[in-house]
């Protein structure tokens, strides 16, 4: 590393909002996976332009760089492999615009998901992207995941939910992809920013949509001793023509978990809960919910009962939303997996995903999102026991094959960041690869930005290369030719 | 490849692609001419029945140094500007037909060249559709639609096209053919690549077949219009709807002139805006949202409200779409613009349209803060017209597009470009996924 860069970020955000104390570092080394890298120094800008010269001097100094929200997300997307200089969004926490009339809002990419529809509620809209972990998660980390959610069903994922966004280009320019309108003519960079898991450039401003609230809810909880009858209820349900706003599906294990953590009210001895929400107004919700009961009895569901009021209802979500907390009560670490298959391919994928827990001898819980065949595989197990973590990345790349051979994604909403970006060669062929590379070249030339993330190493899928915080071992050895400062 | 550069392309070309690729193009000048694009008649047109088929063409005249227009069923080419020269069409009719449907999954894999028209009559038989109503709905192929990101009044509840497609085959000028996105309903897994080829006009690349999220039919559909005198209120009257719980399908705007051109409809009273939301569900549902729409409608002072029933909907949606897309009107008489602002100021924009120096008509998706704008090219000056418009119209975040023009015209106007536009990226895009410059070079906004 170039000498200087540190006084030269610090003269950016000055001496309160840059760090490279070891104490201060070992906190930015880790997000919600399981790869750990040690940052060179972290920073802190206030605005755009603090972010475009703290890239700016990045780039001139050839020293690596990437954005990191608030740290929850699962493939490693945020961690500093190669000893990264950090930008953390903390201070971009602001919403700058709430425009009711135009059902849109203008917000800084460290603000917090739940903080848009809480700033909303009053005037009936939402902004709808909901992920598991929307009460800490930031946008900005959303929009680099494209996160999906409990909603996704009917409502899409988060590049259905953003009109534009403001960037910081990887060579420290400032641009507007998309704006506050429809349609911008030319290329949708937008839509390819979107999902690029902060390899493309870094969000400073975020135009998101406001939905209304809608009417009536209705959340049905139905209770199967069968698992392949809950998954076949799935496919029922959207066969008949509804569409379910949130669709999800818990097994045994899972929903004891849960039970154990947070007492939901889940009946511990079924095979499987689904959790069907319906809305729209009176009329049509009610209307729903009956059809919904009848498919879900038809499908040999023992028990269909639904939330009597909003205490309940929000028991049954709170329930769901605990589903990865739970598992850590059950075991001392767990592996959260996250792959999709076409939501017909259910039943035989999940008995797969049953096939492979007992050949690895590993506890495997589902919790996921059904409806969007998204599934999520919480796969138990001891790190401190030899070669545990090993076995779970072998299983979990088991897994993904299967949903691959379904016709299905290695990745539905925690992307591929460093924990998969050795199984993409599962679902793309060199052709398909070579693409994305020339696109990102296209983007970010001097690959400073976010570098060494979703594309494959030497490595192959379910072998593991866990990066220990101590030792960095960047893909690119470039990235590790220099000591930290 | 700067544009205007005629390159000039080996005729015997011919007989190796028919070689390679198994297909033999047509070089014959009146087999060409069929397939001008504003009156230039390419060198030699070639129809790929596959992916591999149209990407070893490709490669070879990418080669030759040939510019490529992609062609589906025509129907976008007369957006300015015209091109200058056209060494290649790829004629995308014979890539055609439905490849995998699995009603269940909600998802649809369907070939470049299929006319949407083939692709709803397959998914209506399983109580399906795919919720996109763009004009020319009779001819226009999936691939054009996408490449001309062609949206009509149903992107108020089910988004764009572009909103739609899930994954995508594509034959670049490499002579490559890629995948990118997935064929389930939601992916994180490498770059969004399909949007970049959604309204891009074939500039990166051949669409070969594409994936796409399909949609349930409502059970039930009917549709509550009424006219407003002011269109402010009309606006008004649309925001209204769109902030509401109610959560119609579609909402469409009219002048007088463009609703008296919707065939269902008896004119009554005096000329007015005429706003038109059309509403699904279930039967008990469909009702209470169009209740709730009367009464809003009430609200805004609305005259003359009328609900149609399922026959008069359908073509009274049909031709909505048509009169905003143009092509209900023939595109040698009107310059076709789109203007893209906040939805709170459609009622200037349509306002200002109403005060151009020709004869103009309306027709506006409010919610989405769209409004098509069609400016009577007999007119003496519509040239004028149109720089007016965009003079009108300017203003942060606001856009003007050109979707059709007569020939002279479409020769001389250029696609405003936006300020703002990052169009050092939009060029270092095109340069990374079509070095050769194959594309249609010079076809988008800024010369690209």
């Amino acid at each position: 590393m170039k000498a200087g860069l540190f006084e030269r970020l610090v003269g950016v955000v000055g001496s309160d909002h840059a760090t490279m104390r070891a104490g201060d570092l070992a906190n930015y080394q880790y997000d919600g996976s399981a790869d750990r890298a040690t940052p060179r120094a972290v920073v802190m800008p206030a605005s755009t332009a603090e972010v475009a010269a703290v890239v700016r001097a990045c780039v001139e100094c050839d020293c690596p760089f990437v954005a990191r929200g608030a740290g929850t997300g699962l493939s490693g997307g945020a961690v500093p492999e190669g000893g990264a200089v950090v930008i953390s969004m903390a201070r971009m926490c602001n919403i700058l615009e709430i425009d009711p009339d135009n059902r849109l809002a203008v917000v800084e990419p460290g603000v917090v998901n739940a903080h848009i529809t809480n700033a909303v509620k009053h005037l009936g809209l939402q902004f709808v992207p909901d992920p598991s972990s929307q009460a800490v998660c930031t946008i900005g980390g959303n929009i680099a995941e494209n996160s999906g959610g409990l909603h996704c069903l009917a409502y899409g994922v988060t590049s259905h939910h953003v009109l534009g966004c403001e960037i910081v280009t990887p060579q420290g320019d400032i641009a507007w992809l998309g704006g506050k309108t429809a349609d911008a003519p030319g290329y949708d960079l937008l839509g390819v920013f979107i999902g690029s898991e902060g390899t493309l450039g870094i969000a400073t401003k975020v135009v998101v949509k406001l939905t209304p609230v809608r009417q009536a809810t209705r959340t049905l909880l139905a209770v199967y001793d069968d698992l392949a009858a809950a998954s076949l209820t799935v496919s029922e349900i959207v066969a008949a023509g509804i569409i379910p706003a949130a669709l999800e599906m818990m097994d045994r294990l899972s929903v004891q978990a849960i039970e154990e953590f947070v007492h939901a009210g889940f009946p511990t001895d079924a095979a499987a809960v689904l959790i069907i929400e319906v809305e729209g107004l009176p009329e049509s919700a009610l209307e729903a919910a009956v059809a919904v009961r009848d498919l879900c009895a038809r499908c040999g569901a023992r028990e269909v009962r639904e939330a009597r009021d909003t205490a309940e209802r929000e028991r049954i979500w709170l329930g769901r939303k605990s589903a990865f907390g739970a598992m850590g009560r059950l075991s001392k670490s767990y592996y959260v997996a996250d792959g999709v298959i076409p939501r017909t391919k259910l039943p035989e994928v999940l008995a797969a995903v049953e096939r492979i827990g007992a050949e690895y001898d590993l506890r495997i819980a589902n919790v996921f999102h059904a409806g969007d065949g998204n599934l999520h595989p919480l796969i138990a197990f001891d790190d401190r026991k030899e070669g545990d973590y090993d076995k779970t990345v072998a299983a979990a790349a088991d897994i993904l094959r299967h949903c691959v051979k379904a016709g299905g994604s290695i990745s539905g909403e925690h992307g591929i960041g460093i924990e998969k970006r050795d199984c993409m060669t599962l679902q793309y062929g060199d052709a398909d690869l070579r693409l994305m590379a020339n696109l990102k070249a296209a983007f970010n030339p001097a690959a400073l930005c976010n570098p060494a993330k979703i594309f494959p190493t030497k490595r192959t899928c379910g072998e593991s290369g866990r990066l220990q915080a101590a030792v960095p071992q960047a893909a690119d050895a470039r990235l590790v030719s220099e000591p930290a400062f | 490849m700067p544009r205007g550069e005629l390159r000039t392309l080996n005729l015997p070309i011919a007989d190796e692609l028919a070689g390679r690729s198994g297909i033999r193009p047509r070089v014959r000048p009146d087999e060409c001419a069929k397939y001008a694009i504003a009156d230039e008649v390419p060198k030699l047109v070639f129809s790929p029945r596959t992916a591999s088929e149209a990407a070893k063409t490709i490669s070879l005249l990418a080669h030759e140094g040939a510019s490529i227009v992609i062609r589906g069923a025509g129907t976008k080419q007369s957006r300015p500007p015209a091109p200058v020269g056209v060494d290649a069409v790829l004629d995308t009719a014979r890539c055609m037909g439905v490849m995998e449907y699995e009603p269940a999954d909600l998802t649809v894999t369907v070939a470049a060249g299929t006319p949407l028209a083939d692709l709803q009559a397959a998914l209506r038989l399983r109580r399906q559709f795919l919720p996109v109503d763009p004009p020319f709905a009779a001819e226009a192929t999936i691939g054009g639609l996408l490449s001309a990101r062609s949206a009509g009044a149903l992107r108020q509840h089910y988004g764009s096209p572009r909103d739609q497609v899930l994954g995508m085959r594509v034959c670049l000028s490499d002579g490559s053919v890629a995948f990118t996105g997935a064929k389930v309903v939601k992916s994180v897994a490498g770059y969004d690549i399909a949007k970049l080829f959604v309204g891009a006009y074939g500039t990166l690349g051949f669409i070969a077949e594409v994936t796409l999220k399909v949609a349930p039919l409502p059970a039930e559909q009917l549709t509550v219009l009424a006219t407003i005198a002011r269109v402010e209120d009309a606006c008004a009257c649309a925001s209204s709807i769109a902030s509401s719980a109610l959560f119609p399908m579609a909402t469409a705007l009219l002048d007088a002139g463009s609703g008296s051109l919707v065939r269902t409809l008896v004119p009554s009273g005096a000329p007015a805006w005429m706003l038109a939301v059309r509403c699904g569900g279930s039967p008990a549902g469909v009702r209470a949202i169009a209740d709730g729409v009367t009464r809003l409608f009430r609200t805004a002072g609305a005259q003359a409200i009328e609900m149609l029933d399922v026959d008069r909907h359908a073509s009274a949606w049909s031709d909505i779409a048509e009169l905003a897309g143009g092509s209900a009107h023939p595109s040698q008489r009107w310059l076709v613009c789109k203007i893209a602002c906040l939805p709170t100021e459609v009622a200037s924009i349509c306002t200002a349209a109403g005060a151009l120096p020709a004869a103009a008509h309306v027709v506006a998706h409010p919610t989405a803060g769209v409004v098509f704008v069609h400016i009577d090219a007999r007119d003496e000056h519509p040239r004028r017209a149109a720089l007016e418009l965009e003079r009108s119209c300017s203003g942060p975040h606001r856009t003007v597009e050109y979707l059709a023009a007569p020939l002279e015209l479409c020769r001389e106007l250029r696609q405003p470009l936006p300020s703002g536009a990052p169009l050092l990226l939009a060029r270092r895009v095109k340069a990374a996924l079509d070095p050769s410059g194959t594309f249609d070079p010079g076809r988008l906004a800024g010369g690209i």
